[in-house]
Formats: C-alpha cells, structure tokens, sequence
C-alpha cells in the first residue's frame, strides 16, 4: 500500500462478540484506496464478522473504525451505506419475491431522484448484460451465478466507493467463480475500492494485491498477495499444497 | 331467485367490510410476523373516535374519517416503536401475548371514557334505499363499499407501485438485505403497523356509520378478521379480499336460508374446515413448503 496517503478504511483493535462470546479479538487493518484487499482464513475465523461490523451489521465492543478519517464505529447499516461501504454478503441475499429489476431499485434506495436509480440501473445493465434479459423475472428464479451477479450489482447501486465483498464464488462452478473474479476486477479499474472474503484462497490471492491472514479472530499475517501464495505455511494451511 | 341475489348483494357488502378489516390484520402479520390480537380494539377505536370528532367536535364524515387516520397512524406508529419493538425477532409467542395485553388494555380504557353505549355515526348519505333490478341497498352502503374499495386499492398500490411498498416488501423478505441497502428497517416497520392501523379504524369507522360504534366490539372483530385472514392465508393481500367477501357471502346465505341467530357459527366452520384441508388458506405463499 502507498504508505504516504492516509488509508480509505482503517480498522483498530477490533472487538465483536455474539453475545458472551467474543468472535474478534482486536482485528488491525488498513485498506487503501484503489486496492483489492483479501480477508482469508479457516472457517469461523472472524472474516465475515469484520466485514459486518465495518458495514454496520454488528455492534463492535471496543475498537474503532475510521473511514476517510471519520470514526463510524458502531453506526446503524443505513448510515455506514450512505457513507459510500456497500456489503454484498455472503449467500447473496437477494430478495427473491421480487424482480431483478426491483431489487436493483432497492439498491439504489438512497438515490435522491427517480432518474439517478434508472440511470445506474442502466449502468448495471450495460456490466451484466444478463440481468438486463431477465429484469422482470423473480430474482429467486436465477441461477446461482445470476444472483451472485446480481447481488454485485445491487450493492453497486449505492455507488460505493468500498465494496465489502463476502464470499461471492460460494456454491459457483468453477467457470462462474472466474466471472465473478473477472467482475471484480473491473469494477476495481473503474476506482472502486474491494475487500473480500474468500474461502478459495486461491482465487482471492490472484486478483487481491494485498491480504490479511484471519485467525481465531486475531489477523496472524498480512503481506502483499504474491508473497503469501509463495509462503509455505499459507500454502499448507489453506491450499493443501 | 330475488331472494338469492338480495343475500348474495348483501353478503358481498359484508365481505368488502370484513375484508378491509382483514387487511391491515394480514399485512402487520405478513410484513411484519406480528399476531395483532389488539386488531378488534384499533377497529373500535376507529369507530368510538369517529364518533367522538363528528358528534362532539362538529367534524364532517369525511374531514372526520381523515382525522381519525391521521390520529390512528400516530398511534399505531407509537405502539409500533415504544411496545412491539421491544419484542421484535424473538418469534410470534411475545408479540402474541403483548398484544392481547394491549387489547385489554384499549378496550377498558375506552370502557371507561366513552362507556358501553353504542354510538350512531353521522353518514354522509342518507339510509335511503336504492333498487338494483330485484335488490335493494341503501345509499350509505353503497357509499361505504366504494370507499372500503379504495381503500383496498389504495393499500394495494402502496405495497406494490412505491419505494416505501418496496421497502416493507424488502424488510419482509430479508431484514439484513435491506439494512445494507439503506432501509431503516425500524421505521419500515412502524410504517407498516400505522397503515395496518389505519385500515382497521377506517372500517371500524365506515361501519360505525352503518351500524353503530361500540367499545365492546372488538372481540367479534378481531375473530372475524382471524376468519378471513386464515381463510385466505396469513399474509396474502388477495387472500384476504377473498377471504372477506366469501365469509360475508357465506354468513348471508345462512342467516337468509338456515338461521339467523346462529349466523356467527359460519366463522368457525369455515376456520376448522380450512385448517382441516388447506392448513395454509387459499393464496398462502407458504403453501408450497407444507
């Protein structure tokens, strides 16, 4: 990370726990902007806890987190959302009751006008051109790549300018994982930012520059992400190399 | 056969009446999984209210029945976020036994302030009868219908055509979803137990203008409404209207063909033969997963 400009999202001393017991125990970290920052680990490390609590989902107990030198920690979903950190989360969360184009709507329900969402619907439209044919269909109807692609793209009509992304090639074929990889990247070119959550430490490392190791809720290694798929004990541990 | 149709008209004037006071039942209890035990109560409130701003505040129905929703979305939004929040997401027993705590509540405190005289709200129209071919209505029926219609539609068109129907839609099919888009989801909730609400005290008022207003009512409402809402599906817009016009038809025919004094058994008949055959009523999402 370019160490001269203040980070976008900076993370301290991070506490989360569900109920009586504790989940993180005092995560640090930094995102830059313009990276792609990957979060790996076992399951039940506290990866997805760290991004439902920058988003707002949880409730930390102690730590902070400052975004664009703002503290936010512990503010409601709605106003994390507002500040430009959208949280497409893990099993997609659609709304399945509800057509492609309605949950794109809702997306972008903080737009002030009418024609702001119908212009970013169009946006989305033009990136998955997909869900443009099947923008009257029930969401629940799409197929898992579908809604993984429009899970993105709703969480992308907030205009973000970090995308906390959780999981986004869970239950994919391997050739729909590459899509939603090849997504990710772009997005990134057009200036947003990305954290994401990866069981498949694998593809993670291949488009993420940089990565946190999560481990029982304490982050156990950071390095750039060329080195860590060079390290043996990551390779062992996550890679069954 | 003037006979029938003379109960088929006035079973269907029952059944829009018993389905607008469905709705607000079935849309608290779909959009929200509260079971509103207090829902006869916000009918009689309608109704006593109605008949507070018109008889003693010199009110016309109309800016009356405007009056009293205003008033009744205030407060269902009030019961919404000082009591029901409390119980929020911790399954349907809490909501149940805080809302039939507030139903004894309502209905003493209006025991008490407005007494148990049944009270005649002023209609706009007169009770004059009107001749359709063989069937006679009376003008304020006819006139009530038509506004319990718009109502209906006007609920309709809420949920399904703007961005705060959207959002209880959202709310309802994912809460954290919704969180993440920016919905504040507490406010999405106390909206929706206000529209409920004000739907119930509309029809407590419209009939307290063809029938009277009465503190005790609630009761018969809320088991009347629990009918419909079953019938038809917990949860299901559609279902309701059904739902209501069926019970009204169905009430009709046996209090014109087999016995008035036992028109109120229809209700639990209708309950024990849905439960028996279609467990989750007529238009249930649900339906598919029994």
């Amino acid at each position: 990370m370019n160490q001269n400009t203040s980070p976008l999202l900076q993370v301290r001393g991070l506490h989360v726990a569900y109920g009586k017991t504790a989940a993180l125990h005092g995560i640090d970290l930094e995102v830059g902007k313009g990276e792609i920052v990957a979060l790996i680990g076992a399951n039940g490390a506290g990866k997805s806890t760290t991004l439902r609590a920058i988003s707002g989902l949880l409730k930390p107990t102690a730590g902070s987190i400052t975004w664009e030198d703002k503290p936010i920690t512990g503010w409601s979903a709605d106003r994390v959302v507002a500040q430009g950190i959208a949280h497409c989360p893990e099993e997609r969360h659609i709304w399945p009751a509800m057509t492609v184009k309605e949950n794109l709507m809702l997306g972008g329900f903080l737009c002030r006008t009418h024609a702001e969402v119908e212009e970013r619907i169009g946006m989305a439209f033009h990136r998955f051109p997909r869900l443009r044919e099947r923008q009257k269909q029930l969401a629940g109807t799409l197929s898992g790549g579908e809604q993984q692609m429009l899970a993105i793209a709703r969480a992308l009509m907030s205009e973000p300018r970090l995308l906390l992304l959780d999981e986004p090639s869970l239950g994919l074929s391997p050739k729909m994982a590459d899509e939603v990889f090849t997504v990710v990247q772009e997005i990134n070119a057009h200036g947003v930012t990305v954290m994401i959550v990866e069981q498949n430490v694998y593809n993670a490392l291949s488009v993420a520059s940089r990565a946190y190791v999560v481990e029982t809720g304490r982050i156990s290694a950071s390095d750039s992400a060329a080195n860590l798929l060079q390290d043996p004990d990551v390779l062992n541990a996550y890679l069954g190399a | 056969m003037d006979l029938f149709l003379q109960f088929l008209a006035n079973g269907l004037v029952t059944g829009t009446f018993y389905a607008l006071s469905a709705l607000g039942l079935t849309l608290i209890f779909g959009l929200m999984r509260v079971v509103n035990f207090a829902h006869g109560e916000f009918y009689m409130l309608g109704g006593v209210l109605g008949w507070f701003v018109t008889a003693h505040l010199g009110l016309d129905f109309f800016s009356g029945l405007v009056l009293v929703a205003v008033v009744m979305a205030g407060f269902g939004w009030l019961v919404d976020r000082v009591l029901i929040e409390r119980v929020r997401g911790q399954g349907e027993e809490p909501g149940i036994l805080l809302t039939i705590g507030l139903s004894i509540f309502l209905a003493n405190t209006a025991l008490l302030l407005a007494g148990t005289a049944p009270q005649k709200i002023a209609g706009p129209l007169p009770n004059a009868p009107v001749f359709l071919g063989p069937v006679v209505l009376t003008e304020m029926r006819i006139f009530a219908v038509a506004v319990c219609a718009a109502l209906i539609l006007g609920a309709h068109l809420l949920i399904k055509k703007t961005k705060l129907g959207r959002a209880m839609r959202a709310t309802f099919q994912d809460p954290m979803a919704a969180q993440l888009a920016g919905i504040k989801t507490a406010r999405v909730y106390a909206s929706t137990f206000a529209l409920g609400s004000v739907l119930a005290a509309s029809s407590g008022m419209l009939l307290g203008a063809i029938y009277s207003a009465q503190v005790t009512v609630g009761g018969i409402v809320s088991l009347k409404a629990f009918v419909v809402v079953i019938l038809g599906g917990m949860g299901s817009f559609a279902g309701a209207i059904v739902g209501g016009l069926l019970l009204g038809v169905a009430e009709a025919f046996w209090g014109g063909y087999v016995s008035t004094g036992m028109v109120d058994i229809i209700g639990f008949i209708i309950v024990i033969l849905t439960l028996i055959f279609k467990p989750y009523g007529l238009f249930s999402a649900r339906a598919e997963r029994a």
